[in-house]
């Protein structure tokens, strides 16, 4: 993984989040942005925002995502990668 | 005998009718087409029944009498000039021409007689009298109109001689590349004139002085080249004479056959004849029945054609080991074999996941269908894209969301009954030629146009046609200026309340109308945003809202931005809150960029899309693929291709199968797409040329042109066309045999023997394409999807009940302004696009005399700007962003906003899109293209990377050049 993959990520994950759900509470917003990545996010780049998102990403500085971003981290299906 | 003329069935697209049909002229006049009567009339002793309005002309060649014509043609007005169409009305005086004469019931028509005999041939005498006699040696001989009324009055000698005054010593224009101009063989029919002018809508052409010394001229009696001329060629097709003839015509001489076929070049898709001699094309002609043109066509289209037989063409598979290898040239098996070993090591190493596919919006949707399966099922993964993702995949996903399918509404005949056009984002005079004149036509008849465009685009102001209002926004508003239209429409009580409570959800559509209500989304709030002084916002807003029928066609303009997504949604959103949807006239109409995007789109190309749009994750879907291909399918999506583009970069993806398409020039930051394919193990291009991308490739497959293999291309309007072989494939095979060549080779069999197999299946796994097949397609020309039980003759119109989602969207639209913005050390907003002559990345156009008209891309700067900066017109200029920097050479131009810059990207050399960044779409990736913020100053030498990328490119020609053939 190269830093800028992750940097694309994050990138991407906040502008979901800024923009799929304007207006719903934190929750809906956050459950529209889960839906958006599992729909959308091939399996490898969900696997990436979460583990960034639980802080297992080593040498990560602060963490990026936005509220409904981190919040949305936590309803992402994560499946095993194809042998 | 009575003849009962049927439009449907009864035209013959292959012969010319003398005038239009009286539609054109109902329409042109705007009398209502359906009220029109029937009339019967009595022509040389038969009687027909035709529309009220029809020509005499016109009504007798329905009967299939041929009345003699020369300034006479279907495809424009009558002019009644030339006088040989004369016929006799019973009970009337004189002999009127019967081009320029209606119809009326009861009138009896003789066309025929010692009198008309004799005006007519005397009409010729006149006419030869000042005309070259050497027809044998004539380009036109054996397609002269002249020559053959001349046969038909059977004129046998020229009463006045040869002498005195002539034209004969007229001076030729050879100006334009594609055609020649012989003023000496001209008969000043007009209709040349009148080409231009209604067909076109250019009006480049005028006839200057008169009686004798009448004579047609180009702009201010300047040559075909210096003027506005577009070279469009419908004044060449509407030429009775040798007078303006296509330059290949001249050199090679007359087909001998025709095959009717579908343009390579834009989303327009133009049916066209391509002329043939054996497999030699000699000219392309816009066809007639071709219901996405009919009958036009553009510079493109017609004549920029000689790339399929240029000199670069690769037509030998290669392979090498590393791209610092010279090229070596192996048969096809040697090829496909070692493609497949390395896929198939690399998924041994890497896991299954590390390769994938790009699909070709160039090729057919047999070919793109097949690709989209060899890595579904070969390769085991979803890791399928196409080039939709760099430009309309907002489209998609907007529409969707909104409406229900991700395709435009219309027809192109659909803008012959719109009264209020807006056009946003797009440069359909460029991108969309044919297109754009339909549209100028509509506006002709009255039409109004909202142009919302942050460029002084042509349709602003030309010819005969201007803009009612152009609002001038900054880049990367749109979403301000959609919503702020909105809520004037709802403000001031313009929306469609019954079309609303009928066709659309309403808890959606309360929550969404509080949104839009909100003072934060006026257009006088929103007025600092767009730069749009509020009240032009109301008023365009007014004029769409309050029109009978209003069209929204857009383009590139709105899909490639942060928002792109949100653009698409908004612009369906104002659709529906007016009710211009589901009927003819109006609709939301995305102008697609590619010959076949819509295609490759509909064939399942995206990641998370099987054929028909529908989910990988759907189980009954994904079951009924998995029993017809036998294997099955990964229910999680790919990745697209900025993805594949950063796992390549990180190392998690090695292998990549690009068929027709050149991410290294077109996607956006170059350095980082060069760096990712620079990093794959295993990179297989199938092209007909060494493209930028193919530079950094291990194995080259050879690619057909759209002349040397069967399939389909499906238009903006979702019409599925033929494309029909009129040649061999140079290297041997097409496409999609490749393709197949290869899953066979990585063990997935795939055995079809022709492409119709391959729709067949196509047909048989996807509803929407469920009732074509390629025997309808050759009996009824041409079909839109959906074409079902429901709908077996396919789908002109969308949406006409209710949605294809059931109610109708309407999605919160919130203006979320773009990271990419001015500052102190990049002030200048850099847009980018496309110009008529050139064609996307130009690999094609490059090749043809198109270079004529654009032989570099400019960089396009306002004159304050540039005064600023002490650039002017052709000095070197440096555009910077913080993804990279390249060097343009400056057009100073109003066209452009002050701190807006343009350029477009048709050049390789160019780098427009080393200064592009990684901002995309928000839900589908798509670039930023349109909003890059740069800094500009003046050089006097091209960039680090311009003189790196020259050396790499030389190095890589170099390798090809002295590729190593087989022993």
């Amino acid at each position: 993984m190269s830093t800028r993959e992750l940097d694309h990520l994050i990138k991407m994950i906040n502008q979901i989040a800024d923009n799929i759900a304007i207006g719903e509470d934190e929750e809906i917003a956050a459950s529209k942005v889960s839906d958006h990545l599992n729909r959308f996010w091939a399996r490898s780049m969900r696997a990436m925002i979460v583990a960034y998102a639980n802080g297992e990403i080593v040498a990560q500085e602060s963490n990026r995502l936005n509220p409904i971003a981190q919040r949305a981290t936590a309803q992402i299906q994560i499946t095993a990668a194809q042998p | 005998m009575l003849k009962y003329f049927d439009p449907q069935r009864d035209i013959d697209h292959g012969k010319d009718y003398g005038t239009p049909p009286v539609i054109t002229v109902a329409a042109a006049r705007g009398i209502d087409q359906q009220s029109r009567e029937l009339v019967t009339v009595n022509i040389d002793g038969q009687e027909i029944t035709v529309p009220a309005g029809t020509s005499i002309l016109r009504a007798a060649a329905l009967a299939d009498i041929n009345i003699p014509k020369l300034c006479a043609t279907d495809s424009v007005e009558p002019f009644g000039s030339c006088r040989v169409c004369l016929v006799e009305i019973e009970g009337r005086k004189g002999f009127p021409a019967s081009c320029t004469t209606p119809v009326e019931a009861g009138l009896v028509i003789r066309t025929q007689n010692e009198d008309i005999a004799r005006l007519r041939k005397n009409v010729l005498e006149l006419y030869i009298s000042d005309h070259p006699l050497d027809c044998l040696t004539c380009p036109a001989n054996g397609d002269c109109e002249l020559q053959d009324v001349a046969g038909e009055v059977g004129l046998r000698e020229v009463r006045y001689g040869f002498e005195g005054s002539s034209h004969l010593s007229a001076v030729k224009d050879t100006s334009n590349p594609y055609f020649d101009f012989d003023p000496a063989k001209c008969i000043v029919c007009s209709r040349c004139v009148r080409a231009c002018a209604e067909v076109q809508g250019t009006f480049a052409l005028t006839i200057e002085g008169r009686g004798f010394d009448s004579k047609v001229v180009a702009g201010q009696a300047q040559d075909f080249m210096s003027s506005d001329c577009v070279s469009c060629g419908a004044c060449v097709q509407a030429c009775p004479t040798a007078t303006l003839i296509e330059n290949t015509i001249i050199d090679e001489g007359q087909p001998e056959h025709r095959v009717v076929t579908t343009c390579a070049y834009c989303g327009v898709g133009c049916a066209f004849e391509a002329e043939l001699k054996g497999d030699q094309i000699v000219r392309m002609s816009p066809h007639k029945g071709g219901e996405a043109n009919r009958g036009h066509s553009c510079v493109k289209g017609r004549f920029a054609f000689g790339y399929a037989t240029h000199s670069d063409r690769v037509t030998k598979p290669m392979i090498r080991q590393s791209r610092s290898d010279p090229w070596q040239q192996v048969s096809w098996d040697e090829a496909i074999e070692f493609a497949a070993d390395k896929i198939r090591s690399i998924q041994e190493t890497y896991g299954k996941d590390s390769v994938g596919g790009i699909t070709s919006s160039r090729c057919t949707n047999e070919e793109t269908y097949l690709v989209q399966k060899l890595v579904r099922a070969a390769f085991g993964n979803n890791n399928v894209d196409t080039c939709a993702r760099v430009c309309h995949s907002p489209t998609g996903y907007g529409l969707k969301t909104t409406l229900g399918e991700s395709a435009g509404t219309q027809s192109f005949d659909s803008i012959e009954k719109a009264d209020v056009v807006m056009v946003i984002g797009a440069n359909p005079t460029d991108a969309h030629p044919v297109f754009a004149s339909r549209l100028k036509k509509r506006l002709r008849q009255g039409a109004k146009l909202i142009i919302a465009d942050p460029r002084g685009i042509d349709l602003v102001k030309g010819p005969h046609v201007a803009a009612q209002a152009h609002l001038k926004l900054l880049p990367g508003t749109n979403v301000a200026l959609v919503n702020a239209m909105a809520h004037v429409i709802l403000a001031e009580g313009l929306h469609a309340s019954g079309f609303i409570e009928a066709r659309c959800e309403m808890p959606a559509f309360e929550a969404w109308k509080s949104f839009i209500s909100e003072p934060r989304n006026s257009p006088e709030a929103m007025a600092e945003v767009t730069g749009i002084p509020a009240i032009q916002i109301r008023d365009a807003a007014r004029m769409y809202a309050t029109a009978n029928n209003g069209a929204i066609y857009y383009g590139l303009g709105v899909t490639e931005h942060s928002q792109g997504s949100t653009m698409v949604m908004g612009i369906a959103n104002l659709a529906m809150l007016t009710g211009n949807l589901g009927r003819e006239g109006v609709g939301v109409n995305p102008l697609r960029g590619q010959n076949n995007v819509q295609g490759a789109c509909d064939m399942g190309s995206f990641p998370h899309e099987l054929p028909g749009y529908r989910h990988v994750s759907d189980d009954g879907v994904r079951k009924k693929f998995e029993a017809h291909w036998g294997v099955a399918i990964d229910a999680e999506p790919g990745l697209r291709i900025p993805n594949m583009l950063d796992a390549a970069v990180s190392g998690t993806f090695k292998g990549l199968y690009c068929q027709g398409e050149d991410i290294a020039q077109s996607d956006p930051d170059t350095r980082h797409v060069e760096a990712a394919l620079g990093n794959l193990e295993c990179l297989i291009v199938q092209d007909i040329f060494l493209n930028e991308t193919a530079k950094y490739a291990h194995v080259f497959l050879p690619g057909a042109s759209f002349l040397e293999k069967d399939g389909t291309f499906t238009n903006a309007e979702r019409r599925v066309s033929p494309v029909r072989k009129v040649m061999a494939p140079l290297s041997g095979k097409a496409d999609w045999e490749g393709t197949a060549a290869l899953s066979n080779a990585l063990g997935y069999e795939m055995n079809y023997n022709h492409p119709s197999e391959i729709m067949d299946e196509i047909a048989a796994l996807t509803p929407t394409f469920s009732g074509i097949t390629y025997q309808r397609l050759a009996a009824e020309g041409s079909i839109q999807w959906p074409c079902t039980k429901e709908q077996p003759n396919g789908t002109p119109t969308m949406h006409v009940d209710s949605f294809v989602r059931g109610k109708g969207y309407f999605a919160v639209t919130e203006y979320v302004a773009t990271d990419e913005k001015v500052n102190k050390r990049f002030p200048f907003l850099l847009t980018t696009g496309r110009i008529l002559s050139q064609y996307n990345v130009g690999a094609q156009t490059r090749r043809t005399a198109n270079t004529d008209w654009h032989d570099r891309d400019l960089l396009e700067v306002h004159p304050h700007d540039a005064e600023d900066r002490g650039i002017v017109d052709g000095d070197l200029v440096q555009v910077k962003s913080r993804a990279g920097d390249t060097v343009l050479t400056a057009r100073v131009t109003a066209r452009v906003q002050p701190g807006v810059l343009y350029t477009t990207f048709h050049h390789p050399d160019s780098g427009a899109n080393v200064v592009t960044t990684d901002n995309s779409d928000w839900a589908t990736n798509c670039p930023e293209y349109k909003v890059t913020a740069v800094q500009i100053s003046k050089v006097i030498d091209t960039s680090d990377w311009q003189r790196s990328h020259r050396q790499f490119s030389d190095t890589q020609l170099g390798l090809l050049k002295n590729a190593v053939e087989p022993v």
